[in-house]
């Protein structure tokens, strides 16, 4: 594996980015739509604009009462408010500059580091499209970057690519066990969960934590790779685990990861 | 003011909105404007937007409603534009003043009643705040960085203040100011002070905002969903048949009904198109 060439990455889906520009151009469509029925037939435009009206307000108001059922029954809602914020938060507060400084360096001399390094702040500033090209000439340069395998499986996890994500995450803990804190390998057996692989995914988790200690998430992934396995007991434990209080104030992540945990003891009959 | 003689030569835009304000003013009644001579000189209806005179979602910036609204205007144009003007530079600074008060126009136009007048420059002045909070977003090394300053964050302060007083004072458009403001931001950060180096999406978001903008804009211009436009169109078309079909469709529009009974079109006749007709019973 480590002297294979890396497998192709190919740009993500990418459908949460594309969401509010889809939704721009629809709406910059309406009234052009409109006009030209009008020119055809004007009360059919008018009825068209009374239906949609009609139709908006009540998506709206469906949409209103979904939200409120949603806070109402899901326990996660107040931790996901708190991921949301904190995610926005740490989006807006992002420090560009280093990521254009080394785009700037990069014009004058190009190495697998450098190209690491602007796909590192590419994924910091949120730009995954970017990180992706840079972290795949990095790859192409030097096959051997642990760093940049791990950060390609997370950006294709986070689009979608699950076999391409895991196959990145095995060759970063085999070029360095233990990279990122275990990062690599935690990460490896949630795409490998996804994939459907489960007795893999139960393995890399419970490697991860054995090597590593648990924390709320991979306690909680290991919950669901058990239980998706068939090991319900095994899952409820690791929920439990994953549900536990923490010492100290939790991370907005730690806190939604553990929100999680409850549901699933909550569904499954179970009790934190 | 010494100070803004002396630099004349580097904010003229500013000089020559002021200048417009002030002159128009006189023309059109310093202490109380004559609302003849508001109309001719370009405030803006819905109306008259859609009836063939789109000037009036500019002009009607330049125009003042009194004394106190002009000094207001005047003032707050004063403090904001010469500092952006040096900033942006004469002609993009032009062209969001202008962006502005279409932007607040068109605002107007969607969501006003159709024959509500407005007169004013707050929506482009909103607009150049909204400008000037897009300058800062765009300085920072993040988004964020400028909140940790006192003078941006009273930028801040100064448009939550004029929207509050927007909201107390019936007389004062919000809807305006919520328009311009917003266009004033959007154009400054996607096109008067891109990014130094712009993401792979830019050029797309660039594209959907600006489809979006010319959508508005020819809702507000042709809204062919309104009753007016649609009766007015139909008073000047000489095919009788689509004068017909386009005033059943200002009925449908006015009822908000999916047809046109006689009922609708005797009640639309007696209380749109002739308001000192008798109500029927």
């Amino acid at each position: 594996m480590a002297d294979a060439a890396p497998p192709p990455v190919v740009r993500g889906p990418r459908v949460p980015a594309a969401l509010p520009l889809a939704a721009l151009w629809t709406a910059a469509a309406v009234p052009f739509v409109l006009g030209a029925v009008h020119l055809a037939d004007p009360e059919l435009a008018v009825r068209l604009h009374q239906a949609g009206s009609a139709w908006a307000r009540h998506a709206l108001a469906a949409l209103a009462l979904a939200a409120a059922v949603a806070l109402l029954l899901l326990p996660p809602a107040r931790a996901g408010l708190r991921l949301a914020v904190a995610q926005a938060q740490r989006r807006l507060s992002t420090d560009r500059a280093p990521l254009a400084r080394a785009l700037g360096e990069l014009q004058h001399f190009e190495s697998p580091a450098r190209h690491l390094e602007v796909g590192r702040l590419a994924v910091q500033c949120g730009e995954t499209e970017r990180a992706l090209v840079h972290l795949r000439r990095a790859l192409e340069l030097d096959p051997r970057l642990p760093a940049a395998h791990h950060l390609a499986g997370r950006v294709l996890l986070r689009a979608g690519h699950l076999a391409q994500a895991r196959q990145h995450f095995l060759a970063a803990e085999q070029l360095e066990p233990g990279h990122a804190f275990g990062d690599a390998l935690l990460h490896a057996g949630r795409a490998a969960a996804r994939l459907g692989r489960h007795d893999e995914a139960v393995r890399l988790l419970t490697e991860h934590q054995g090597r590593h200690g648990g924390s709320a998430q991979s306690q909680l992934w290991l919950g669901d790779a058990l239980a998706t396995a068939g090991d319900h007991a095994g899952a409820r434990h690791a929920w439990r685990q994953a549900a536990a209080p923490p010492a100290g104030q939790a991370s907005a992540e730690a806190n939604w990861y553990r929100a999680l945990a409850r549901v699933r003891l909550w569904r499954h009959g179970g009790s934190a | 003011m010494r100070s803004l003689w002396h630099h004349a030569d580097e904010i003229p835009v500013t000089l020559v909105v002021v200048l417009a304000y002030v002159s128009l003013a006189f023309v059109t009644g310093l202490a109380e404007p004559d609302a003849e001579r508001l109309a001719a000189y370009g405030w803006l209806t819905p109306l008259l937007a859609a009836d063939g005179e789109p000037w009036r979602l500019l002009t009607h910036a330049f125009l003042h409603g009194g004394l106190v609204h002009l000094a207001f205007n005047g003032y707050m144009l004063l403090q904001v534009g010469p500092a952006l003007e040096r900033s942006l530079g004469s002609l993009r600074f032009l062209a969001l003043y202008a962006a502005a008060a279409i932007g607040g126009g068109v605002a107007v136009c969607l969501l006003y009643p159709v024959e509500q007048p407005i007169v004013g420059g707050s929506g482009a002045l909103f607009g150049l705040l909204g400008a000037a909070v897009a300058v800062l977003v765009r300085s920072g090394r993040h988004a964020l960085e400028f909140l940790t300053f006192d003078g941006p964050r009273a930028l801040l302060s100064l448009i939550a203040v004029n929207l509050l007083i927007g909201w107390i004072l019936p007389f004062v458009s919000n809807t305006a100011h919520l328009g311009g403001l917003a266009t004033g931001f959007v154009v400054t950060l996607l096109w008067l002070a891109p990014p130094r180096q712009p993401s792979p999406r830019f050029r797309q978001w660039r594209a959907a905002t600006a489809a979006l903008f010319a959508a508005l804009l020819f809702a507000s211009l042709f809204p062919v969903v309104r009753h007016d436009w649609l009766w007015n169109q139909g008073v000047r078309t000489a095919d009788a048949d689509r004068r017909e079909r386009l005033q059943r469709a200002a009925v449908m529009a006015w009822s908000g009904r999916d047809h046109a009974s006689e009922a609708d079109v005797l009640r639309f006749y007696r209380l749109v198109v002739d308001p000192d007709a008798p109500r029927p019973r």
